[in-house]
């Protein structure tokens, strides 16, 4: 079978094709085009295709992973959307929850104040009350709906959020009002809170289902010109779509649901990056995806991937309740801009971005980024970004580097590069120290899998500093993410709140609900064409112990019968907070919170090509030497240093730094005491040269 | 600390960037653990890192009143124990006159040891939903600090190590809320034991010297980007005053708030609350270093070093303090005699903070400038008994929803929490679910913002209505003196409490009551002040005055009468040329 992965990001469209029987791969990376993101989606296609010698429709699955669905967030260019909701309640999703978002200011304008998602005047509310046991309290009133409608439809709005309080527990005044939209404005797009995510928590419920009514239309007309672009050029695969889960999702779930799609792209990062540490023989893995702007870091505990607590699955201020994989973005990047503030040298966040970028490209730069300072440092090849195709000037790296930091703190240009190098490393040593540290995971029984174009100049020095035994970096650095979105399944999260004490809960009640749930996913994958042994699904429970607010996930294992069952996962439920938190309360009562099912079906295997062995000796990859800036006690050092050709390196091939590793994609600084062995699958790991004696 | 400023920029920076993280780490570990809605939802909690003398390193930022306060904690603590600390001591401490903020504002404090070396303190404060007392949740009418509940002065509930098994078991013996509480106070510990270890590290890692030298160093540098921003406002003193409703029991007798802010050519600040109302008999008061001082740093910080407009963030630490000199004298309401009541204190303190953004109006630069805030808390306790268990039910929601005044260049936010407060509200979902409440209406007041070129935000309406017998008290304020306007802009309105009886009837409620009750099918209307309006209404953009319409803000009458801007109620657009020709008039007339 033929899979392609395309990868749409803010600069670059990253593409992949792999096909399983032959066990090739190719690859490609093309300028994205904002305006119609098909355009430059379709073009790397037709070009790949041709590299590869594949027709267009040959392929069976297109993997799709888009920063669209944000892109409409951050832009603010959502349909115009409006909301019928419980009367008393019009502006649940404009209060939010209160507070402030930073602690000390007067001047705060919140985004969702600023950039309302609905403005009040389309928030109608509409008389109807369920109450918080699921009885009706007060019945919906059908002319004040109907109305509401009819002068959505007169103000031309075109999607709709319906939103009604203790609808999780009884969707049947939500249900009524979309059979009505359908009667009065059948061309509106609906969504509805429960429909979206079934869990309590009003503001969170309310403001997902409004995010995904604001971003809905547009994304829908997205996956349409896409689809149509495609079968225009004769590619009849199935369009699948990367969500914030980390699974992917037929286009229907995508049109109906888009506001699984916000996260997608960090996802699929994680998930490469996983299954990489994996081929690598690591089980624990932390990765670690730096880009232009931003630094992706996630981790995968035994290779199983965390998911963000609800309350914390935000984008740009605006709250999205929905499972996320735990991604941690911080501004860190090759763009992110050295300054000084009073005297305190500072890195990032700010960054210069795609325009004007770092100042050795030339395009209007003025201030020193991390990348200017490895082009000082002479880590970076001037000759040799993106293979060439990018033209630097290395001078300007080391004039605004004197000009903006040398000259105001009165340090060497040498100390000046290392020190934002070093900045920015220990910015994105602090992200990684929350992510493990910060959650009872010791980083010295993990492998820090380091991609992104970025990633692997930074490895070294910060697995020194989190004492990380193992780095791997993975073959195609740059375009990891791609990758990404061909190892994930399909897979569709189904959920409710039963908010019940473990003690008191029945365990055939509990069976009923999973398997309420488990039907829809079985319905769900089944229309998407996977046979029943392609399916499997998975049971979790979200816990918490009564009076808590962030509820941790359990997974249930089915085996065994239902009171052993819970007894299970009250016991599972007390060993994962003690590793969270360094502390349990087996004598407090546990409160189950929200079930999920969760439904996937498998797409194709993943099959990463063995490369050719060579001997331990990487000379016939060596193609130069040049001075290299490096940190040797304490002080800065320029040491002559070898420079190997990644796609010449052969399996066994032990490389010992200090090198670089250069190939189009991404640069590899392999530091004083690390070699670096090539594995059978291409992988560089890296580790320390003393663990040995 | 020798040759602090020598300290390398990048370490410098490095260690700042630990301190901070840390701090936030802490408060992450003990508000996801926590177990009462108040700290897990609300986020009524505190944590940071301190120096051996107390001083604050960093601070985790939730909740200002929390943060701020607890380097005040372990200075009452090193006074009480008088050196009497070891390695494995975990120290409970809310003696509002040994430096806590109040009484159920539980601190918890860890002492750092390296080398047998006291180097420094771990610090959480979280706020117990109960600490015994004669009132369950809210306590004002408390005649002396005994009445609010337990007090711990430097109680170490570990003593090198080992649990203090008496004191453990008596605390949970004399609160309504045992198992809450416990969680809290376990999470508290967990969240300190995680700051001692992380900060260990750093010492481990870069030595002792350089991290005290980092951490003295971190201080400076917020100190300076302090001095630096308040050198934009010309050296002088500059006044403003406030009335608060009364003391929760002498109805009717308004209590002053007077602020001067006086500014130094160095960048200092003094803020004077001489002229201040006396001490009152009730628990209306605030402790002087763990209230009335944190107030006016959040205060003094949020206007000179507003985290929305900076360009790149400032840390939080006890260098803010230092540039700032609080003077209240002793027996005033601002610095209370030993042992009056200070359970409620925060409803003064916003009022503190207020009356500088008044005081300091005029000669503000323009983007630090703003109109009045409702300044207020509606902080409102519901309970009862459960029928089925006979256990105690306990709900507190800050009612912290107010709004901003305007600002320049932009209107005054609504239904947010404003200068010292910071908690979330409580899901209704969740309120519903857990205690007999009903929530029948949670939205924006009707009554029209306070109008000007840039005009307030409107505070919240909200009605609760009780499925069962309930005991009701509030510590709240703002119900007759309404925020101010600035440059021409109006004055907001002022915010209110109505029971509402099963027939519907409406009685008004003052701001503050202890233990009230509420019948079955009985509701409480609360409404959150709204702000001040910023400058000239008739300058307000008639395309943003529509928009109000259209929202539902204000009316077309009130476009006309207090904007001067006609809507013609057909078409629904601005009549551009009757507007301008209705604004010049209103001008000549006013002239």
């Amino acid at each position: 079978m033929k899979c392609v992965g395309v990868d749409v990001g803010g600069t670059f469209t990253d593409l992949i094709l792999m096909d399983d029987e032959k066990g090739t791969v190719f690859t490609h990376k093309v300028p994205s085009t904002p305006r119609d993101p098909s355009v430059g989606t379709l073009n790397g296609l037709l070009e790949l295709c041709k590299t590869a010698d594949v027709q267009p429709s040959e392929i069976s699955l297109f993997f799709h992973g888009t920063t669209e669905a944000t892109n409409i967030v951050i832009e603010h260019r959502g349909a115009k959307t409006g909301m019928i909701t419980t009367k008393g309640f019009r502006d649940i999703v404009y209060i939010g929850r209160q507070k402030r978002y930073l602690t000390y200011s007067v001047q705060i304008d919140p985004p969702w104040q600023k950039h309302p998602l609905v403005l009040r005047r389309y928030r109608l509310p509409v008389t109807e009350r369920i109450g918080a046991d699921g009885k009706v309290l007060v019945p919906l009133d059908e002319e004040e709906v109907a109305e509401a409608i009819r002068k959505l439809k007169k103000e031309k709005v075109v999607s709709i959020a319906v939103c009604f309080l203790n609808s999780y527990i009884n969707p049947v005044h939500e249900d009524r009002v979309q059979r009505l939209i359908a009667e009065i404005y059948p061309e509106a797009y609906v969504s509805l809170s429960h429909g979206i995510i079934n869990q309590y928590r009003e503001y969170e419920r309310f403001n997902t289902t409004c995010l995904n009514a604001y971003i809905g239309p547009v994304v829908a007309k997205y996956i349409k010109n896409l689809k149509q672009a495609l079968r225009s050029r004769g590619v009849e695969a199935e369009l699948l779509l990367m969500q914030s889960s980390g699974g992917t999702a037929s286009t229907a779930w995508a049109v109906e649901k888009p506001v699984t799609l916000l996260t997608s792209g960090p996802a699929a990062g994680l998930i490469a990056g996983t299954k990489f540490g994996q081929l690598a023989g690591f089980e624990n893995i932390i990765t670690l995806d730096v880009g232009g702007t931003s630094a992706d870091i996630g981790v995968s505990p035994r290779g199983v991937m965390r998911y963000k607590y609800l309350l914390d699955t935000k984008i740009r201020g605006y709250h999205a309740m929905l499972p996320t994989l735990d991604v941690d973005t911080i501004g860190a990047g090759g763009g992110s801009v050295a300054h000084v503030e009073q005297g305190v040298y500072k890195v990032g966040p700010r960054s210069a971005g795609a325009k004007p970028g770092p100042a050795c490209y030339g395009l209007g730069g003025v201030e020193p980024t991390v990348t200017d300072a490895h082009i000082v440092a002479g880590r970076l090849n001037p000759d040799y970004m993106l293979g060439g195709r990018v033209k630097v000037y290395p001078q300007r790296s080391k004039k605004v580097f004197e000009e903006k930091v040398c000259h105001v703190l009165g340090l060497k240009l040498e100390e000046a590069v290392l020190g934002a190098i070093r900045i920015v490393n220990h910015n994105m040593t602090l992200a990684m120290e929350m992510n493990s540290i910060g959650r009872g995971y010791d980083p010295r029984d993990f492998a820090l899998v380091a991609f992104g174009g970025a990633g692997p100049l930074h490895a070294c020095e910060i697995a020194r500093e989190l004492a990380i035994p193992h780095i791997v970096v993975p073959p195609l650095p740059g375009i990891t993410s791609a990758i990404g979105l061909l190892l994930a399944d399909v897979s569709y999260d189904y959920s409710m709140t039963i908010m019940q004490a473990s003690k008191g809960l029945d365990p055939e009640k509990l069976e009923e609900h999973f398997t309420e749930l488990e039907e829809k996913a079985y319905q769900r994958l089944r229309g998407d064409g996977f046979a029943d042994d392609k399916i499997s699904i998975h049971r979790i429970a979200e816990c918490r112990y009564r009076g808590q607010s962030y509820e941790l996930r359990v997974p249930l294992h089915t085996a065994g019968a239902a009171e052993e069952t819970l007894k299970n996962l009250v016991q599972e439920f007390h060993r994962t907070h003690h590793r969270e938190y360094g502390v349990s309360f087996p004598e407090r009562e546990i409160e189950i919170v929200h079930i999920h099912v969760l439904g996937v079906g498998k797409t194709s295997p993943f099959v990463w090509k063995r490369i050719e062995r060579g001997t331990e000796k990487p000379d016939s990859a060596l193609k130069a030497e040049r001075k290299v800036l490096f940190e040797v006690d304490g002080e800065p050092q320029w040491v002559q240093t070898p420079c190997y050709e990644r796609g010449d390196l052969r399996a066994g091939n032990v490389v010992k730094g200090p090198a670089i590793v250069e190939q189009p994609d991404s640069t590899t600084l392999i530091d004083f005491g690390y070699k670096a062995e090539v594995d059978d699958y291409g992988n560089l790991i890296i580790k320390a040269e003393s663990e040995e004696h | 600390m020798k040759n602090h400023s020598k300290i390398d920029p990048v370490t410098l920076r490095v260690l700042g960037g630990a301190f901070d993280t840390i701090a936030k780490e802490m408060a992450l570990h003990q508000y996801r653990m926590a177990h009462c809605t108040l700290v897990t939802e609300s986020e009524d909690l505190g944590c940071g890192l301190f120096m051996p003398d107390g001083r604050q390193i960093a601070e985790s930022g939730n909740s200002p009143l929390h943060c701020g306060s607890i380097g005040g904690y372990i200075r009452g603590v090193l006074k009480k124990l008088e050196g009497d600390i070891q390695e494995g001591d975990v120290i409970a401490h809310n003696n509002p006159y040994m430096g806590a903020s109040h009484t159920p504002d539980v601190g918890i404090i860890i002492p750092i040891f390296h080398e047998d070396r006291l180097i420094g303190f771990a610090g959480s404060t979280s706020h117990w939903v109960d600490i015994g007392g004669s009132q369950p949740g809210i306590n004002l009418d408390a005649l002396d600090m005994w009445a609010e509940g337990i007090i711990f002065s430097g109680a170490k509930l570990y003593e090198a190590g080992k649990r203090n098994e008496q004191l453990w078991e008596f605390i949970w013996n004399n609160v309504r809320t045992p198992h809450e509480n416990r969680g809290d106070c376990l999470a508290q510990i967990a969240a300190c034991q995680f700051g001692k270890r992380r900060f260990l590290e750093l010492v481990r890692r870069y030595g002792y010297e350089t991290v005290m030298a980092a951490a003295e160093r971190w201080m400076d540098y917020a100190e300076e980007a302090l001095r630096l921003r308040v050198k934009a406002v010309p050296p002088g003193a500059y006044f403003a005053e406030g009335w608060l409703d009364d003391d929760g029991k002498n109805r009717g007798k308004r209590l002053r708030v007077a602020t001067k802010v006086i500014v130094s050519e160095d960048g200092g600040l003094t803020v004077d609350l001489t002229g201040s109302a006396s001490e009152t008999e009730t628990g209306f008061n605030c402790p002087f270093y763990g209230a009335t001082c944190v107030g006016v740093y959040a205060a003094v910080r949020s206007i000179f070093l507003d985290e929305y407009t900076l360009e790149e963030p400032v840390p939080q630490n006890e260098g803010i303090f230092r540039a700032v000199r609080v003077v209240a004298p002793l027996g005033s309401m601002f610095n209370p005699r030993f042992p009056k009541g200070t359970f409620a204190r925060l409803t003064q303190i916003q009022r503190v903070a207020d009356n500088i953004l008044k005081a300091l109006a005029p000669v503000l630069p323009e983007p630090m400038r703003s109109a009045g805030t409702s300044a207020h808390i509606h902080w409102l306790s519901y309970s009862g008994f459960r029928p089925d268990t006979g256990d105690y039910w306990v709900h507190l929601e800050p009612e912290a929803g107010g709004s901003f005044g305007g600002r320049h260049g932009r209107d005054g936010s609504d239904a947010t929490a404003v200068l010292c407060t910071n908690t979330r509200n409580v899901p209704i979902e969740h309120m519903e679910k857990m205690f007999p409440l009903r929530c029948e209406r949670y939205e924006l007041r009707d009554e029209p913002p306070a109008a000007g070129r840039w005009r307030s935000g409107l505070g919240i309406v909200r009605v609760n209505r009780v499925l069962a017998p309930t005991i009701v008290s509030c510590e709240g304020d703002r119900h007759f003196d309404p925020p101010w306007g600035v440059l021409g802009g109006k004055q907001g309105r002022p915010g209110s409490l109505t029971k509402i009886g099963r027939g519907g009837k409406r009685e008004p409620w003052p701001s503050k009551f202890t233990g009230w009750r509420l019948e079955a099918g009985e509701a409480l209307e609360i409404k959150t002040p709204v702000g001040g309006g910023y400058g000239d209404p008739y300058q307000r953009d008639p395309q943003k005055v529509l928009d109000d319409v259209l929202d539902g803000y204000i009316s077309l009458e009130t476009a006309k009468s207090d904007y001067g801007v006609v809507i013609n109620p057909q078409t629904m657009q601005v009549d551009t040329k009757a507007s301008e020709k209705l604004r010049k008039s209103f001008k000549f007339s006013k002239q």
